[in-house]
């Protein structure tokens, strides 16, 4: 796509000055961190107490320290903290252009629209990417100071391709947020999308309709009994990446056609 | 050569708000039109429309014989423009701000940003970041993102706003080089009507979103009116002794205005006759009618 690679330096070089991009970074190390400090506290309930770290002695009978434990709560915290964390980025990525009222300097250039759009999306891309990659290499690292058995290549591996696919499914959701962040221009109504979508997955997730509710996908591949979690169906993948189609087919004919007043 | 800037019957509502009606522009190439109005007659619609940013309710658009299309095609490579307040990144600097301008517009030419940023006197700001800049210099660092690319032609909002005097003349003086050394036409709104004045070679009138006069600066001297201001110790004997000798003299504040050809023609008749009857002129000048003036009888002094 012509002019797609100088877009999409320019659309890096406003996150790298950007204090989204740490925040969001900062944000991301939360969760195997607090999965890590989980462990500990399980593993030896005495010694977090005395180090200040719980207040009374933790009663948690159904959970073990092991590395199964350790990546399901990550998995899962990955699942549904990731639908917020992502969305905050694709909001961020393009609200900002109308909070900051620079949406116009993009419209009348050579390079087009819609490839400002993919460069964007693009971007969105690889910021998951890299966050998704620090959420296991940092929850590796938690793991492995906590000393929690259990752990396998193998386990690692498929824990690994579950979370990418998590953040794939996940991300695949954010084209609407796109959307909401242009027509709405701004954070308020992405956010507020993100919120909404959050909540109406575990509504469907408590009704059994889950496997038809694309934004309650990526929860379809945590197993909630620590057992491992089935294969996701292919009817829940076609409505994914119809809701995907969707998203992104609104969000290009947004930036091509709708008028930009302000 | 066909024209730089051609529109026909645009027009742009929103909701019951009639923004723009029936326009239709022609800016040859080489000219700097002045495209004059009151706020909210429909100067930035106009601009948006002609940039492509909104579509036109009725009518088309035609950029260096390029139609506008509604998706945002257009001949972006010779078109530079600056869009009401200017807006930049806040967080990156003046030169991040202007190498993201340059690699959008496809400038292979990397000199291009620092050749702007001096044209511009933004030098001593090119890394600071455009957050902690004044409205002025905002300004500059919109100005010189249009100018980044050489365009064939220019199409400002506003151009003047927030810059101080000397920037203003600075500007004046950079558009006015332009047109003549590089054959840049440049569309420029305005409600600065003295700006207009000085620096337009054509004039359009916009008002409630119709355009009520296109014209040359030529034909607006033409159509300007003109007076002879008088003054005197005794404007009362003045103008009774004006009276007198045949002419119709009107009193207001501390002037007497003499508007009859044969008084404009000859003033050193009128100061004989006052020299004669004792009540010498103090002031004795014709005045042309300002671009304010004519605006405001345009349209009705609705200012």
């Amino acid at each position: 796509m012509n002019g797609f690679f100088p877009a999409l330096w320019a659309e890096a070089l406003k996150a790298r000055r950007s204090k989204i991009l740490i925040l969001t970074t900062a944000a991301a190390t939360i969760l195997p961190i607090i999965d890590g400090l989980f462990m500990f506290i399980i593993k030896d309930p005495e010694r977090a107490k005395s180090m200040g770290l719980i207040n009374v002695k933790a009663q948690i009978t159904a959970a073990v320290a092991d590395w199964p434990t350790f990546f399901q709560v990550l998995l899962l915290g990955a699942a549904i903290a990731g639908a917020i964390l992502f969305a905050f980025i694709t909001a961020w990525v393009f609200g900002r252009e109308h909070s900051d009222r620079t949406a116009k300097e993009l419209l009348a250039t050579p390079t087009r629209r819609e490839t400002i759009v993919t460069a964007k999306l693009a971007l969105i891309s690889l910021w998951v990417l890299g966050i998704t990659l620090l959420i296991f290499v940092l929850g590796l690292g938690m793991g492995a100071v906590v000393d929690i058995p259990g752990g396998s290549p193998e386990l690692i591996r498929e824990s690994f391709g579950t979370l990418l696919l998590i953040s794939l499914l996940t991300l695949l959701m954010m084209p609407f947020v796109a959307f909401f962040a242009s027509a709405g221009r701004g954070y308020l109504l992405p956010l507020g999308w993100a919120v909404l979508t959050l909540a109406a997955a575990q509504i469907m997730g408590v009704l059994g309709w889950a496997e038809w509710f694309p934004w309650a996908a990526p929860a379809l591949l945590v197993s909630m009994d620590g057992g491992p979690a089935g294969p996701i169906p292919a009817h829940s993948l076609v409505v994914v990446l119809i809701a995907f189609l969707v998203g992104t087919m609104a969000t290009f004919a947004w930036w091509r056609g709708s008028d930009q007043a302000r | 050569m066909n024209p730089a800037i051609e529109t026909h019957n645009l027009s742009k509502s929103y909701g019951e708000v009639r923004a723009v009606e029936g326009v239709s522009l022609r800016v040859e190439r080489g000219e700097i039109y002045g495209f004059l109005g009151l706020n909210g007659a429909g100067k930035t619609t106009t601009i948006r429309a002609l940039l492509g940013m909104i579509k036109p309710g009725a009518g088309s658009v035609k950029l260096l014989d390029q139609p506008i299309g509604p998706n945002g095609r257009g001949p972006w490579r010779q078109v530079g423009h600056m869009v009401e307040r200017p807006s930049a990144y806040p967080e990156l600097s003046v030169r991040e701000n202007l190498e993201i301008a340059r690699r959008l517009q496809k400038i292979a030419d990397r000199g291009a940003t620092p050749k702007a940023i001096e044209r511009l006197g933004l030098g001593t700001y090119a890394d600071r970041k455009a957050g902690g800049l004044s409205t002025g210099n905002l300004q500059r660092l919109g100005l010189a993102r249009a100018l980044l690319h050489e365009p064939e032609l220019l199409i400002l909002d506003e151009p003047a706003n927030g810059l101080d005097p000397a920037g203003v003349v600075e500007i004046r003086k950079l558009l006015a080089h332009l047109t003549k050394e590089r054959g840049m036409t440049v569309f420029m709104s305005s409600h600065i009507l003295t700006e207009v004045d000085r620096l337009a070679t054509r004039i359009g009138i916009i008002h409630k979103g119709h355009l009520l006069e296109e014209l040359d600066h030529d034909q607006l001297e033409a159509l300007r009116g003109r007076r002879l201001e008088v003054k005197t110790r005794d404007l009362a004997a003045a103008e009774e002794t004006l009276t007198l000798a045949g002419y119709a003299a009107i009193v207001n504040e501390d002037s007497l205005y003499l508007h009859e050809d044969h008084a404009l023609e000859a003033p050193d008749v009128i100061a004989t006759i006052l020299v004669e009857e004792g009540v010498p002129p103090t002031r004795l000048v014709v005045t042309q009618e300002n671009l304010e003036d004519y605006f405001l009888r345009l349209t009705g002094g609705a200012a």
